[in-house]
């Protein structure tokens, strides 16, 4: 061997810097390998993070003591509160980046990091040697040694890029596709799986009339990713938007043909939410138009990101189909868009920890376990970063629950359900939705920061005080009454249009139509109407919005978890029970679940299989 | 799959008895049975003489019916011998299977096999033991009703509306950055309102349907002679309770079940109440207190030939406050007055006779009177179930609670838990609806993603 570590992390991109970050910052000697060491943290794609429900995985990622929320808000050039004029819940934060700096802060934040090693190169083969990973070979015939190794490989996986009818291996446009870490993932007897993706076109800014376009400006108070972040001082940028027409439709329509996608030649699976713009054509032919973001790349380039555009084209049909949208008739193509075919393992195949049951000490996080988006595979990094180290020092394993974090609904949907499309987060696959907001993540998660030991003693004092002014405010919400006395009342029944009854409390007043936040911060007793902390103002008001939905979807839950502690014989047979298969007999073998609980909580049983068994338990003989 | 077998007839001597067996071996148990190569046609029944393998042992000859896998009750490999109804050789034969590697079925197993292998759903397996469990005709055709997937059927049109709401409200909420149409909250509020009335619709039917399902007690009540075990046996049409010119004959309450439109009535005669003349009369007349404090509907019987009494009238005052019939009997007698019951202005008698028969049949009519004016045997599908109306009562709420944040233009968040919780209390039922198929929906919906 010709270096040691003991975490080895193959690849840059947003799965490996969270990984590689997180098992160096719990002591472990950390080696991130990558094909290209300029291009770390590079955004294949679009130049954003965040996003609905993305963004509330940041935030998460930060509450964690990740690396991803603190780079953007040193990086982003437009940042917007989606869904304002919604619930706190469903609000979540985004931004553009800069995506040249973004690059640099990320592998800066790597080089400032103990314990973390960077190196150049292809990984080519895994080293296993008794179902035990250990270590990895490179295309240059180095051997590194390593007893944990998370795969973060991204689209690189036997990737191949399709433009029209051309078809070339690469991993992303100019960078070489990798084949023989592929196959040996397939020796190894991996169930592999494709998946495609796909990306716009960017263009020349300055060959835009800007003018024919809507500009769509930042937040005047832009809102962090990072709990550690105090305010954002770059300068911000607006994007745009636009529209296609009927006439791109109809070049479209008839140059199907050119399309890798409508020829039959791509075979993987797509993003239904992230469709090209042929497939928006053609499966939404009603549509009149379709909505274009452009959005700048960065302060220091002309290049132009054109979202809503995605597409396989030939590169010289995307040329004549820019030209026909209004305000780009002179527009030039920097980057074609293309897209691009790569293999994923089936997620089935890994416990909590994200650890594959295949090999001990080999992890998967990110596009290879069927996902798409960069928070997605950032979250999965950090799981895996921290259980790679975890693993090495035997502790045990770290995983989130779904109640409690959309990182844990993410993880536990991947390896129950697996993917037969490339999976994106969603704020409806949150059951406990109500309670999982942007604003809370560093309350539901930076305990557990702190103890895996990710979170540092400023961020922990840092914490504990917006804690502690957070419960002030929910005090003073629930402790200070408005009465029909006071002098405000009548301005405010005027407000709410409605009976206010003889008193209420503040907490009672703000759930009331036309009362805003800045109302009832007004009424605070003492010193609180004052204090600048409008952010833990906000928190301990959402708070106290959901409190009593969270208490009745409480009693939901209980009811639909009401078997739960229905105890299992001894000797209970699997084999005997209709609708399970031989693979799930094994795991539920190996695991022998005590309660119907959890039988539930391991991952692969379908709801079918659960109810059989329930049915079982339920009907058996309670000697 | 291991293969199960159990007696499928009743235990006990009969023209016939089935035995039946489920899984992957019953084809090869069958031919070790009937030392036969060929298998049989599916779906085809066939004469065959059953042996023990063992010693050749001619057991019966059977009727033997194959049913091939997927195409059968369990979707498994089904087959069923119909022996002679002897318990002595269908103990001998399902021993004999049971050597050959069956393994004898649990209580509910082989629905339990049929609802894993999705040929049933919850709803329709529940359905199969309500209609075995059947008492009367419309209680068992309700049932077949359940089993077709007709509660299923009915309930899929208000899922899939409830589905299209939830489908509009979540894209708003996740494609805000889309362009999407405009959420139109009162085309949606009013949306919720139809789906409320729909679902409010179908738990009504409760109100009839758990009296089609559990059955009506009645209890005879009145004081003694009055002719109360005379109308119990003419209700019943035979001679079960003993009837004499004696008072304080019936000593202690007995019970019969009748058929009424399709509705069990299970009718309990009583004890006359009066002054007890000896101890086992004051245990025979507490029990008919019991018996009339346990009914769901009371049943007073007055003498059309003697004068009302305190007693009489006790029960008459009883009888305004619970639901009941009052029936002045002995119509036949020639000293039959209608005897005066102004001063119980709510009641409002019929007059019988027990001995001939008359004015019965407008008793039965009356009978179910209290319980909504239905005749099970014509209605549509009716909810029969405690559990499916707990259900649709809940989903009923949450719908509600929808309903109200909409009027108050809370945020779609907070709409769609009740919406959720609706899908899910009716998945209950139905089976579950998961994310995915919603999100699937949205997709198919709109062209969102950028």
């Amino acid at each position: 061997m010709d270096e040691v570590f003991d975490v080895l992390v193959i690849g840059g991109g947003h799965a490996g810097c969270e990984a590689a970050s997180a098992a160096a910052r719990l002591g472990s000697q950390t080696a991130l390998v990558t094909l290209n060491l300029d291009l770390i943290g590079q955004m294949s794609c679009n130049p954003a993070v965040g996003g609905i429900a993305k963004g509330h995985l940041v935030r998460e990622i930060d509450a964690l003591g990740g690396i991803m929320g603190r780079v953007i808000d040193r990086t982003g050039i437009q940042f917007r509160l989606l869904n304002r004029s919604r619930g706190p819940a469903v609000q979540s934060p985004r931004a553009q980046a800069d995506r040249a700096l973004y690059r640099k802060e990320m592998r800066a934040t790597l080089e400032a990091t103990p314990n973390l090693h960077l190196r150049q190169g292809m990984v080519v083969d895994l080293l296993v040697k008794n179902g035990r990973i250990e270590g990895v070979e490179m295309q240059d015939g180095r051997k590194l040694a390593s007893r944990a190794v998370v795969i973060a490989a991204g689209t690189f996986l036997n990737g191949l890029i399709h433009t029209g009818r051309r078809t070339y291996e690469a991993g992303r446009a100019g960078e070489p596709a990798s084949i023989e870490l592929a196959k040996s993932l397939r020796d190894l007897g991996f169930r592999v799986g494709r998946l495609k993706t796909g990306t716009p076109p960017r263009l020349d800014g300055r060959t835009i009339d800007w003018d024919a376009f809507d500009p769509q400006p930042p937040d005047e108070h832009p809102i962090a990713f990072s709990f550690s972040t105090d305010s954002i001082s770059q300068l911000q940028l607006n994007c745009y938007v636009g529209y296609t027409t009927e006439k791109v439709h109809e070049a479209i329509r008839s140059n199907l043909q050119e399309s890798p996608l409508y020829s039959g030649k791509i075979k993987g699976v797509g993003p239904r939410y992230c469709p090209s713009i042929e497939d928006k054509v053609v499966k939404f032919g009603e549509k009149n138009r379709h909505q274009l973001f452009l959005e700048p790349e960065g302060h220091d380039t002309n290049e132009v990101y054109l979202n809503g555009f995605s597409t396989s084209l030939p590169a010289e049909l995307q040329q004549e189909l820019i030209r026909m949208i209004p305000g780009m008739s002179e527009a030039k193509i920097i980057r074609p868009g293309y897209a691009i075919e790569y293999d994923f393992v089936d997620p089935r195949e890994l416990g909590p920890d994200l650890q594959t049951e295949r090999i001990a000490g080999l992890f998967h996080a990110g596009q290879i376990n069927g996902t798409t988006g960069y928070e997605e595979a950032a979250c999965q990094g950090l799981v895996a970063g921290i259980n790679a180290a975890r693993f090495l020092s035997s502790e045990g394993e770290f995983r989130l629950q779904r109640d409690e974090s959309y990182i844990g609904v993410l993880v536990s949907d991947l390896i129950t359900h697996g993917v037969d499309e490339p999976y994106r987060i969603f704020t409806s696959r949150a059951e406990n939705r109500l309670a999982l907001r942007h604003d809370n993540a560093d309350e539901r998660l930076q305990p557990h920061g702190r103890e895996l030991g990710l979170v540092g003693d400023s961020d922990w004092e840092r914490f504990n005080s917006r804690r502690d002014r957070i419960a002030r405010f929910s005090q003073a919400l629930e402790n200070t009454r408005i009465r029909k006395s006071d002098k405000e009342y009548s301005a405010l029944a005027a407000i709410a249009q409605g009976d206010l009854g003889d008193s209420m409390t503040l907490a009672q007043l703000s759930k009331r139509a036309g009362i805003t936040p800045d109302i009832v911060r007004s009424l605070l007793p003492g010193d609180l109407a004052q204090t600048p902390f409008t952010l833990d103002f906000e928190s301990a008001l959402a708070d106290s919005l959901y409190s009593g939905y969270l208490k009745s979807q409480h009693a939901v839950s209980a009811r639909l978890r009401q078997h739960d502690s229905l105890k299992l014989p001894e000797s209970f047979d699997y084999r005997g029970l209709a609708g399970l298969s031989h693979e799930m007999c094994d795991r539920l073998e190996r695991s022998r679940p005590q309660t119907f609980g959890e039988v539930k909580r391991i991952p692969g049983l379908t709801p079918a299989a659960l109810s059989t068994l329930l049915v079982r338990l339920m009907t058996q003989d309670p000697a | 799959m291991n293969t199960i077998v159990a007696l499928a007839t009743s235990v006990g001597r009969s023209a016939i008895g089935v035995l039946r067996l489920s899984g992957d071996d019953s084809l090869s148990i069958l031919s070790k049975l009937t030392q036969s190569e060929s298998d049989p046609d599916p779906g085809r029944a066939i004469l065959r003489s059953i042996r023990d393998p063992r010693d050749r042992q001619l057991l019966d000859h059977a009727l033997v019916t194959f049913f091939k896998a997927p195409h059968s009750f369990t979707g498994e490999d089904i087959v069923e011998i119909s022996c002679h109804g002897s318990p002595i050789i269908l103990r001998q034969l399902l021993d004999v299977i049971l050597s050959l590697g069956a393994r004898l079925a649990e209580p509910g197993e082989f629905t339990l096999r049929a609802m894993s292998n999705g040929k049933l759903n919850l709803s329709q397996a529940e359905a199969i033991r309500d209609l075995i469990d059947a008492r009367t005709t419309g209680a068992a055709r309700q049932a077949v009703r359940q089993i077709g997937g007709e509660l299923s059927n009915r309930l899929a049109p208000l899922k899939d509306e409830l589905l299209t709401l939830i489908v509009l409200l979540e894209s708003s909420l996740e494609f805000a950055e889309d362009d999407l149409p405009e959420l139109q909250a009162t085309k949606v509020h009013e949306a919720i309102g139809l789906l409320r009335e729909r679902l409010a619709g179908l738990a009504q039917t409760y109100d009839v349907g758990h009296w089609v399902a559990d059955g009506i007690k009645a209890t005879i009540a009145g004081r003694p002679n009055v002719g109360k075990s005379s109308l119990f046996n003419a209700l019943v049409r035979f001679e079960r309770a003993i009837v004499t010119e004696m008072p304080g004959t019936t000593r202690d309450s007995i019970s019969e079940e009748i058929n009424i439109k399709g509705i069990p009535v299970s009718l309990t005669d009583t004890a006359g109440i009066r002054q007890a003349k000896d101890h086992i009369e004051t245990i025979g007349i507490e029990r008919t207190h019991r018996a009339i404090a346990d009914a769901d509907l009371l049943l007073v019987v007055l003498d059309g030939t003697i004068e009302l009494n305190e007693e009489d009238h006790l029960l008459l005052d009883q009888a305004r406050t619970t639901r009941s019939v009052v029936v002045i009997n002995k119509s036949d007698e020639p000293s039959f007055r209608n005897p005066n019951a102004a001063n119980h202005p709510d009641v409002n008698p019929l007059v019988v006779s027990a001995l001939t028969g008359s004015g019965l049949d407008k008793l039965r009519a009356a009978i179910l009177a209290p319980f909504g004016s239905v005749d099970s045997e014509a209605v549509g599908l009716l909810v029969t179930n405690a559990r499916h109306y707990d259900l649709l009562q809940r989903a009923l709420e949450a719908v509600d609670s929808s309903s109200d944040l909409m009027a108050e233009k809370a945020s779609e968040e907070l709409v769609l838990v009740g919406l959720h919780d609706a899908l899910r209390f009716i998945g209950e039922i139905t089976g579950e609806t998961t994310t995915e198929d919603i999100l699937t929906q949205v997709f198919a919906t709109f062209c969102i993603g950028k």
